[in-house]
This record gives structure tokens, sequence and C-alpha cells, in this order.
């Protein structure tokens, strides 16, 4: 045992370059989870490719579906449809992050080396955050780019340039973004992968059966839920019967910000 | 130096932790003992910060944990060496843990090597056998050169040559002046490696001691002895204020009597003695004795 003093970095206090200097070992100790793993590879290949190609399948339907050819009116649709199948597989990317961790004990390694656990949260939806929103927004350009290719050739395509475009494709990438940010959320509170798999599909899918109930309470209950304020900010021609797109922006990222916050308020008060 | 004060920890209606109180201190292998359930991983548990106390608190070099900054250059700590992502390599896994304390690329490496897992860095830990994953764990204690470390069963599970291997590690790495607290529940492994021993028994203390002490302070210390004409002999035993039992062959069970006197005793009386054998309690028995007796847990040598 020779070790002592090489380790070089001494302790600083608790100053501002102090803190600074502990949120980027939290974020370097994270980032380095994120790539050795090869789960994070494989759900986030399946999160770009399933909404290039389908996008692209949905766009030649609809194209080719008589009498709705023309309408630009559904330009960006194949965007979302599509969109809406990537973002379980980033759900599963963001719960994994803790479950893994509580189903192996490796949590308790992790937090013995943070003790300030809600830097460990917050260093880990930092990660896959930035990671997810770089890859929402390359696939919902390269998609919008893909379906108005194909629907060029039946006159319904849009151009990016058209009032409203830009700000659409682009909230058609934040949704990974706000998806993977719940996944982490709800891994930390539920602490199984399965149980968070299914609390996260159950938060997304089971507000909108409040789409059954008769008008108007249908569309006044639904617009709270993520899958209509989805729709309505990626929308070309917004619902009138729903909050106009930028209060539908705030419900789609109040819901994250609801489950990381709830996951802040756990994470401290239980043992690990 | 770690300092647990008055500690309980409750689950429920269960009372893991019952009071405790005891310091570990530099420079020796402290060994934590007591049976499966006695509330040692607990104890460390609350020690890492990963438990609240129901009441009471532990301290590592004066603070409390989760008041810590860099922890890692304060304490090591192996509580499950299977802790572990299957999916990750034993780089990957050291090095993020490395980065949350700011210490460096070429630590790791060091770590690695002198645990001997250099040949095997690359590979994912699903296709580790436990003893590589000891020594992972190890290496990960070892990362901060922290002067505090606190290692849950380190030995269970492993074959001869690696429980040699961290036997002589931990024996080293107290001989450098730091704190060593080693759980385990059989007094055996400990006997061989610790010079101090914190006994505790459903979440009590029962003996804070040093390993020698907890062996005299055995009442099993006795000279058997071995005639042909055992009934005068006991007889005889007797009225020197000796006590005497029958052990099942035959021969006597004297306490009270040294050797030589009992020696002497039957060379006055003309007794031939076939054997004589002074015998004190293993540090196992010593412990059952401890443990075992459930009506009085507080025969604390403390």
């Amino acid at each position: 045992m020779t070790g002592r003093g090489m380790t070089g970095p001494s302790m600083t206090g608790p100053n501002m370059t102090g803190v600074m200097a502990r949120a980027r070992d939290v974020l370097g100790s994270e980032w380095t989870k994120f790539c050795s793993v090869r789960s994070t590879f494989w759900t986030l290949l399946v999160a770009v490719l399933t909404p290039v190609g389908l996008s692209a399948v949905i766009a030649a339907a609809l194209a080719s579906s008589p009498g709705q050819g023309a309408d630009q009116g559904d330009a960006l649709l194949p965007g979302l449809l599509s969109m809406e199948y990537a973002v379980l597989a980033v759900g599963v990317l963001g719960v994994l992050a803790f479950s893994t961790e509580y189903s192996t004990g490796l949590i308790r390694t992790t937090f013995a080396a943070v003790p300030r656990r809600r830097a460990v949260l917050a260093a880990k939806a930092a990660v896959i955050g930035v990671a997810t929103l770089i890859a929402g927004e390359v696939v919902a350009f390269i998609s919008f780019a893909l379906v108005q290719a194909v629907l060029a050739g039946h006159h319904s395509s849009v151009s990016l340039s058209r009032p409203g475009v830009p700000g659409a494709v682009l909230a058609d990438g934040l949704l990974l973004f706000v998806v993977a940010m719940m996944g982490v959320g709800l891994g930390a509170i539920v602490r199984h992968t399965a149980g968070g798999i299914a609390a996260l599909v159950g938060l997304i899918f089971l507000p909108s059966a409040a789409g059954v109930l008769p008008a108007p309470w249908g569309s006044r209950i639904g617009q709270f839920t993520m899958l209509d304020a989805a729709r309505q900010v990626t929308a070309l021609r917004p619902d009138a019967n729903l909050f106009a797109p930028a209060w539908s922006l705030l419900v789609l990222l109040a819901w994250p910000a609801a489950t990381l916050l709830a996951a802040a308020a756990v994470i401290t008060r239980r043992d690990a | 130096m770690i300092e647990v004060d008055h500690l309980v920890k409750r689950f429920g209606r269960v009372t893991a932790v019952d009071g405790l109180t005891f310091t570990v201190r530099p420079g020796h292998v402290t060994g934590f003992l007591g049976p499966n359930g006695a509330g040692k991983t607990t104890t460390m548990r609350v020690i890492l910060g990963l438990d609240v106390p129901t009441s009471g608190h532990a301290m590592v070099n004066r603070q409390s944990y989760p008041d810590l900054v860099r922890p890692l250059h304060q304490v090591g700590a192996l509580l499950d060496a299977s802790a572990l992502h299957p999916g990750r390599t034993a780089q990957a896994h050291l090095t993020s843990l490395a980065r949350s304390n700011g210490i460096g690329r070429r630590r790791v490496a060091e770590m690695l090597q002198l645990t001997g897992l250099e040949p095997v860095a690359g590979r994912r830990l699903k296709g580790f056998s436990l003893g590589m994953k000891q020594r992972l764990g190890i290496a990960a204690a070892l990362l901060g050169d922290p002067p505090v470390l606190m290692l849950d069963e380190p030995v269970n599970g492993l074959d001869t040559e690696g429980i040699a291997w961290i036997r002589q590690f931990l024996k080293a790495l107290a001989a450098d002046g730091r704190t060593v607290l080693v759980s385990s529940h059989l007094m055996s492994e400990m006997a061989q490696t610790a010079d101090r021993l914190i006994v505790i028994g459903r979440g009590r203390l029962i003996a804070d001691t040093t390993t020698a002490e907890l062996i005299q302070s055995s009442q099993r210390q006795d000279v058997l002895l071995r005639t042909p004409r055992a009934a005068e002999m006991a007889s005889l035993l007797a009225v020197r204020g000796a006590a005497v039992s029958r052990e099942e062959d035959g021969a006597l069970a004297v306490t009270g009597l040294d050797a030589p006197a009992i020696g002497d005793l039957a060379a006055e009386h003309g007794i031939a003695v076939h054997a004589l054998i002074p015998r004190a309690a293993s540090l196992e028995e010593a412990y059952l004795d401890l443990t075992g007796d459930a009506a009085d847990f507080r025969t604390a040598a403390s």
C-alpha cells in the first residue's frame, strides 16, 4: 500500500469553484455510466430508426389514400405518429438509469460516492436529457425531410420556410426528451424496471381515456394529457378546442417536471 | 476513525440496531462480529449515510457521512461485491466511480494492477467470478486512498486463495495506519485477521475487546484429566475447591486448579495420570458463549 497522496485532487471549500467541480465530477461519472452499457446504444438506435423509417411509411400510406392526397394539413402528422412509437424506447432508457442501479444494489455504491442524491438525479437527467434532445431533433428533421420528399410527389408537402413549420418540427423532436425525463423520474420513484416502464406507459396513455368523455369534457380534460398536448404543439393547424400551442408546450413540459420533482422529493427520504 | 453513538435503527416493528455505541480506531483490523441478522450490515449502511438512523448517530473522521466532500477520499466501503451492472466493464465501473470524486484515470489503472484485475479490465462484469468481483470491490474501496475502510463479509464465498489474499491485504492496510472495519459472522475467520473485535447480537453490543482478551475472558478454560481412578480423583479435586465435570468418554474436565496443581495432587496420592491437558476455549467457543447466551446480552467486556 503505497498509494497515499497519489490521487492529486485536493478538497476545495464550499465555494463556487467547489460546487462547479463537484457538478462536473457527477456529470462525468454519469456520462461514463451512460456510455458504458449496451442498452444505451440499443434504445437510442431504436429511438432513431423507428421514427425515421415509420414516418416515411406513414407518409406513403397517407399519400396513396384516396381523397387525402392534396391535404397539406396532414403533412406533419407522419412525423408525430412515428415519434409516438420512439418515445417508448427512450422512456425505457430513462427508467433504466435508476432501476438497474436499484435492482443490482449499485445505487448504494453510487450514493456512498455521492451522498447528495439529488445531484445524482440531476446528473442522470442532464446526461440523458442532452442525448435524447439531440437524438430527437435530428430524428425530427430527418423524418420531416423524408416525409416531405414522399408527399412532394403528391403535391401535399410543406416547406420548412412556411410559418409554424419549424416550430412544429422542433416540438416533435422535443418529445423524446420529454418522455426520457419522465422515465428518469419514474425509475427513481418506482425503483424497478418493469414497474417503472408500466408507470410510464400508464401516465402517457391512461389519461387519454378522457377522450371518450362527451363533448366538451373530452377536450377540456384531454388538453392536459401528454398525447393531446403533443398533437397540439406539432400540428400545422392546431385544434381550436384545445389549449393554444404555447400553453400545450407548457403542459407537455409540466409532466416530466412534476415527475422529476417528485423523484427529488422521495430520493432523499428513503433508505437506499 | 469511526464513531457510532447510541445508534438505533428500526424498520417498522423490527429493531435492527438497538442502542449501539462503539469506536473503531486506526492502526488495527477491527472485526465486526455477530450472527446473521445481528445488525452489522444495517450499522454499516447507517455509517455510510445510506440508511437514516431512527436515533443516535454515526461519524466518520468526526464528520457525518452526508457532509463529507468527495467521500471516497475519506471512506472506502465494500458492502456487496455483486452490486454491479453486469453489462459494464471493470474499467468503466471503476472509472465512473473515480470520476464522481475527481479521481484520475491513473489511479484507476493502479488499482486494477494492485488487485490483479488488469488482464480482465476490459471484460464485462457478468463474466466475473465472485472472487474477481470481491477484488473489484476492494479496488473501488481503495480508489480515493481513504484512511478508513469498511468491508461487509468480504470473504463470503471466496476460495482459500482469495481468503488468504484479502486477509493479508487488510493487515497491510491497518499496518499502514488506516482504520479497517471488517464484518463477519464467522469467528474462525476473524481470529486470523482481526486484532480487535466488536461483537454484537440482536442489535446490541456484546463485547468491545481485543481478540486475545476475548479468549482469556472466556469461562471455558479448563484442564482435561484422564486417569483410571477418576471417581477417587474427582472427590480429591472437589476437596481442593476445584469444579469437576465428567466428559462423555469418562475424562474429567477440571476448572479452578491448573495443570501442575492437579498433577501434584495425583502424585501425592499415587494416582496414575494418563493425560493432563490444559484447554483454552477457542475463539469460536468464546464467541458462541457470548452470542449464544440469549438470556444475558450484557456480558460486555467493555
